[in-house]
C-alpha cells in the first residue's frame, strides 16, 4: 500500500493515529531505515511473519487499547525458532487478555530484533506559529528527564541536522564513551533529513515519532514507530 | 510576503517610495505635541506640508512656514509619505483620502485599536484594515511612529540625526525601541540607515519590511525588535533568506505564546515555545539578543569588526587584575585564550617590560605601553598579534580608568593612541574590539569610546559586552561559512 492509501485506510477506519505497522510500512516506502513489523493474526502467520523479517524476532501485541504494551505482557523479545515464535504468540495473547480483559486485540506485529544499540529519538510536532518541528535527543533518561533536545523547523538542510545531532549536552555518548564505537552520525544526520523531506511531501502527517532509533557504529534504524496524521 | 500587492517586487517598489519620500504630508499635528511631526521634518530634504482643518491649529502651523491644506485630496503634489495623527474616530476618514490620492503610505500614529482590546477599537481596526487591504494602500501601523531616513532627515523624533547616510536598519514593533536603538546607537557609533516602528502591523507586518532592508544596498546590517509575529512561518523563511546575505540581530520582547498541541506526542510535550523559538532564530542563522545594549553592541561588532570566524583571543589588558578579569570574561563567552607561538614569545621578551607585567597571553601591558599611552611599543605588541598564527582576533583594554584624569590634561597622548588603534585597525585582518571602561572621571572615558568608534573601532563599555558581541559575530560569520 502507498502512503496515501495507508493513511486512507486509518481514516476510513476513523483512526488519525497510524499502527505501528502502518507508520513503519508508510516511512519503509520513504526510504526510511526501519525495522519492518508485519501483522500476524494468528501463531501461524506470526511464524510465517518471522521467517520474512528474520531471527531473532520481537511480537508486540497490537491493541488500540494497550498504552504500554510491556506492562501488560505484550511483548517478547529473542525469538530464535519459528516454535518460539508460535508459542510466545499464544502466550502474548493470553497475558493481555488476563491483564485487560476488554482490550480488543487486532493481532501481533513481528519484526526483527535489532542488535543494541546507542537510543535516540527523532521526532516531529507541529508548533502553531511555525508549523512542523523536528526534535532530535538521546533516548530514555535523556530526553524525558533532562529535556536534553534539539529542535529545528522543517525543511532542515543538510547543516541543520549536523548542528542539531551536535547541539544535544548528550553529544559525548554519540561519539563513543567507555570505549564504546562512535555512533554513526552521517546515518543519522541523513535519517532526520529524509524524515524532514517526508513531512514536507506528507503536510497531512501532525506528529511523528520515531523512538527508539538505534544509532551503531555503521548505520541506524528506527525501532519503533508512531504516525498521527489529519 | 503579503500578497496584497501583486509581485514582490511590486511592494519593494513602493515601500522603497515611501521610505524615500519627495513629499511627505503630516495630518492632524497639533500645538498640544508641540507640532511634533512637523518639527520632525524640518530636516526632510524634499516638500513638507500639512492638512489640519482646526484654525487654532492652522495659525501655529502656518507661523511655522508649513503650507497648510483643509484636505489631502487638495495637496497639489503627489505624496509619498504620510504621517497622521488625527484622533482614531477620524482615522477612517484619512485612510479614504489616503487611497484616493494615492499616496505611496500613511503610517498611522493615531493609537486606540485592538491594543486597548476594547470592542471598539477592535472594530475600528478592522474597518482601517479592510480599507486599506481592499485599495492595495500601505498602511504601517497603526499605533506607531511610522519611517525614519536619516539621509532625506524623514524622522519620527527630533533628536534624530539628519543629513548624512547611514548603514543599519531597524525594524520595531515598539515606537519606543525604535526611537532609542537610532538615538542610543547614535551615541555610540550606530548610523541608521532607515527605521521603521510598525505598530499594530494590521497590513505590512515584519517580513516586508525584513525583505526592503534586505533588498535596499544603503543598508549594510539589519536589526529589530519583535514580540510576536502573526506568520512565525514567513518570519523564518524571510530571515533565513536575509541572514545568508547581510547580518540580521533579533532582539524578542515579551514570551512567544505556547500554541496547542496534541497531548500525547513525545515531541509536543517537550516543544516548550522558548526553545523552538531559540531553534528557529538559530537555524535561520540570525544574532540574538536579549536588550537594547546587547544590540546596539552586537550591531557596532558586525558593523566595525573585520569578518571572522576563528574563537582564539589575543588579550591586552593595563593592569594584572584586568588581565585576570578580561581573560575571565573571554573564556565564559566561549571563546580561547591560547598560548602564543613561540615566535611571538621570542619578540616579545627583547622588549616587554616584565617587572609588574607579563604576556604569556593574556598580555599584562600597562608598564610595556604606558597605559596606552606609548605608541611605539603598543603598536609592536598588535603586530605581534596580529602575525600570531594562534590568534584569530583581539581584544585590548584601552587605558586604565584611574589614570583617565592625565588625558583630560594632555589630550594629545589620547591622539596619539587613537591614532594607533585606528592605523592597526586599518592594517590588520582579524577582528579587533576595545573595552574602555566606564571611570570616576566618566566624560574623558565617553570620549575615548566616542572618538574610536568614529575611527570605526567597535568599543565597548565592559569585557563582558565586548566579548559577547564579538562571540556573537563569530557565531554569525561561522553559520554563514557552515551553509554548504
Amino acid at each position: 500500500m502507498s502512503v496515501a492509501e495507508v493513511i486512507e485506510n486509518a481514516r476510513s477506519e476513523g483512526r488519525t493515529l497510524l499502527t505501528e505497522v502502518e507508520s513503519k510500512q508508510v516511512l519503509h516506502e520513504a526510504g526510511i531505515a526501519v525495522a519492518l513489523a508485519f501483522l500476524a493474526h494468528d501463531a501461524n502467520e506470526a511464524a510465517k511473519a518471522a521467517d520474512k523479517a528474520g531471527f531473532p524476532a520481537v511480537l508486540k501485541v497490537v491493541s488500540p487499547d494497550v498504552a504500554h504494551k510491556s506492562d501488560v505482557g505484550g511483548v517478547r523479545l529473542g525469538l530464535d525458532s519459528k516454535d518460539d515464535v508460535e508459542r510466545a504468540f499464544d502466550d502474548i495473547v493470553a497475558a493481555v487478555k488476563a491483564a485487560q480483559p476488554d482490550a480488543r486485540i487486532e493481532g501481533v506485529a513481528v519484526q526483527k530484533m535489532a542488535p543494541a544499540g546507542t537510543e535516540v529519538i527523532v521526532g516531529m510536532s507541529k508548533d502553531s506559529q511555525f508549523g512542523p518541528v523536528m526534535m532530535f535527543g538521546l533516548g530514555g533518561v535523556f530526553v524525558e528527564v533532562l529535556k536534553d533536545v534539539a529542535f529545528r523547523i522543517v525543511p532542515l538542510e543538510p547543516k541543520d541536522a549536523r548542528e542539531m545531532v551536535r547541539e544535544i549536552k548528550g553529544f559525548a555518548v554519540l561519539e563513543g564513551v567507555r570505549g564504546q564505537k562512535p555512533a554513526d552520525l552521517a546515518a543519522l544526520e541523513n535519517l532526520i533529513l529524509q524524515v524532514s523531506e517526508f513531512i514536507e511531501a506528507h503536510p497531512e502527517v501532525e506528529e511523528l515519532d520515531l523512538n527508539p532509533v538505534l544509532a551503531y557504529p555503521d548505520g541506524a534504524i528506527a525501532v519503533d514507530a508512531r504516525i498521527v496524521v489529519s | 510576503m503579503t500578497q496584497l500587492f501583486g509581485a514582490p517586487a511590486d511592494l519593494q517598489k513602493r515601500l522603497d517610495r515611501a521610505f524615500n519620500p519627495r513629499t511627505v504630508v503630516v495630518v492632524g499635528d497639533k500645538r498640544a505635541m508641540g507640532y511634533l511631526w512637523l518639527n520632525c521634518m524640518k530636516t526632510f530634504d524634499g516638500k513638507v506640508y500639512s492638512v489640519q482643518v482646526d484654525p487654532n491649529e492652522i495659525s501655529g502651523i502656518e507661523a511655522m512656514g508649513v503650507l497648510n491644506y483643509k484636505s489631502l485630496r487638495k495637496v497639489p503634489d503627489d505624496v509619498d509619505y504620510v504621517v497622521c495623527a488625527v484622533p482614531r474616530p477620524i482615522a477612517p476618514r484619512i485612510i479614504a483620502d489616503c487611497v484616493e490620492k494615492k499616496v505611496g503610505a500613511v503610517a498611522l500614529f493615531t493609537s486606540g485599536f485592538a491594543e486597548t482590546e476594547t470592542e471598539d477599537g477592535i472594530a475600528l481596526q478592522e474597518q482601517i484594515t479592510q480599507m486599506a487591504r481592499e485599495a492595495g494602500l500601505l498602511l504601517i501601523g497603526p499605533n506607531c511612529m511610522g519611517i525614519y531616513n536619516r539621509r532625506l532627515g524623514v524622522r519620527h523624533s527630533t533628536d534624530q540625526p539628519a543629513g548624512d547616510p547611514g548603514n543599519v536598519g531597524f525594524i520595531s514593533q515598539s515606537g519606543t525601541h525604535c526611537i532609542n536603538f537610532s538615538l542610543v546607537g547614535a551615541l555610540r557609533g550606530v548610523k541608521c540607515s532607515k527605521t521603521v516602528s510598525f505598530g499594530n502591523a494590521v497590513v505590512l507586518d515584519a517580513p516586508d519590511y525584513i525583505e526592503y532592508l534586505a533588498n535596499d544596498p544603503e543598508t549594510e546590517v539589519i536589526a529589530m525588535y519583535v514580540e510576536g509575529t502573526k506568520d512565525g512561518r514567513l518570519f523564518f523563511d524571510v530571515l533565513r533568506r536575509t541572514a545568508r546575505r547581510k547580518p540580521v540581530v533579533v532582539w524578542k520582547g515579551g514570551v512567544t505564546a505556547a500554541g496547542s498541541r496534541a497531548v500525547y506526542s513525545h515531541t509536543a510535550s517537550l516543544a516548550t515555545a522558548p526553545a523552538i523559538w531559540d531553534a528557529a532564530m538559530r537555524q535561520a542563522g540570525v544574532v540574538q539578543t536579549e536588550s537594547l545594549d546587547e544590540t546596539i553592541d552586537a550591531v557596532n561588532a558586525l558593523t566595525y569588526c573585520k569578518p571572522g570566524t576563528g574563537a582564539r583571543m589575543g588579550l591586552i589588558a593595563m593592569t594584572g587584575g584586568q588581565s585576570v578579569v578580561i581573560t575571565d570574561a573571554f573564556e565564559r563567552a566561549g571563546l580561547e585564550v591560547p598560548l602564543l607561538t613561540s615566535a611571538s614569545y621570542e619578540k616579545l621578551s627583547s622588549f616587554f617590560n616584565i617587572i609588574g607585567g607579563s604576556y604569556r597571553n593574556p598580555l599584562d601591558a600597562g608598564g610595556t605601553i604606558g597605559m596606552g599611552f606609548a605608541p611605539g611599543n603598543l603598536q609592536k605588541l598588535l603586530e605581534i598579534l596580529e602575525e600570531d598564527g594562534n590568534v584569530d582576533a583581539i581584544a585590548m583594554e584601552v587605558g586604565a580608568s584611574f589614570i583617565a584624569r592625565r588625558l583630560r590634561e594632555n589630550p594629545a597622548l589620547l591622539d596619539q593612541l587613537v591614532e594607533t588603534l585606528a592605523s592597526h585597525k586599518n592594517r590588520s585582518a582579524k577582528p579587533f574590539v576595545a573595552i574602555a571602561h566606564p571611570g570616576h572621571v566618566e566624560d574623558v572615558m565617553a570620549d575615548i569610546r566616542a572618538r574610536l568608534i568614529a575611527r570605526g573601532i567597535a568599543v565597548f563599555g565592559s569585557f563582558q559586552a565586548g566579548a559577547q558581541a564579538l562571540r556573537r559575530t563569530i557565531d554569525y560569520w561561522r553559520a554563514r561559512r557552515d551553509l554548504n
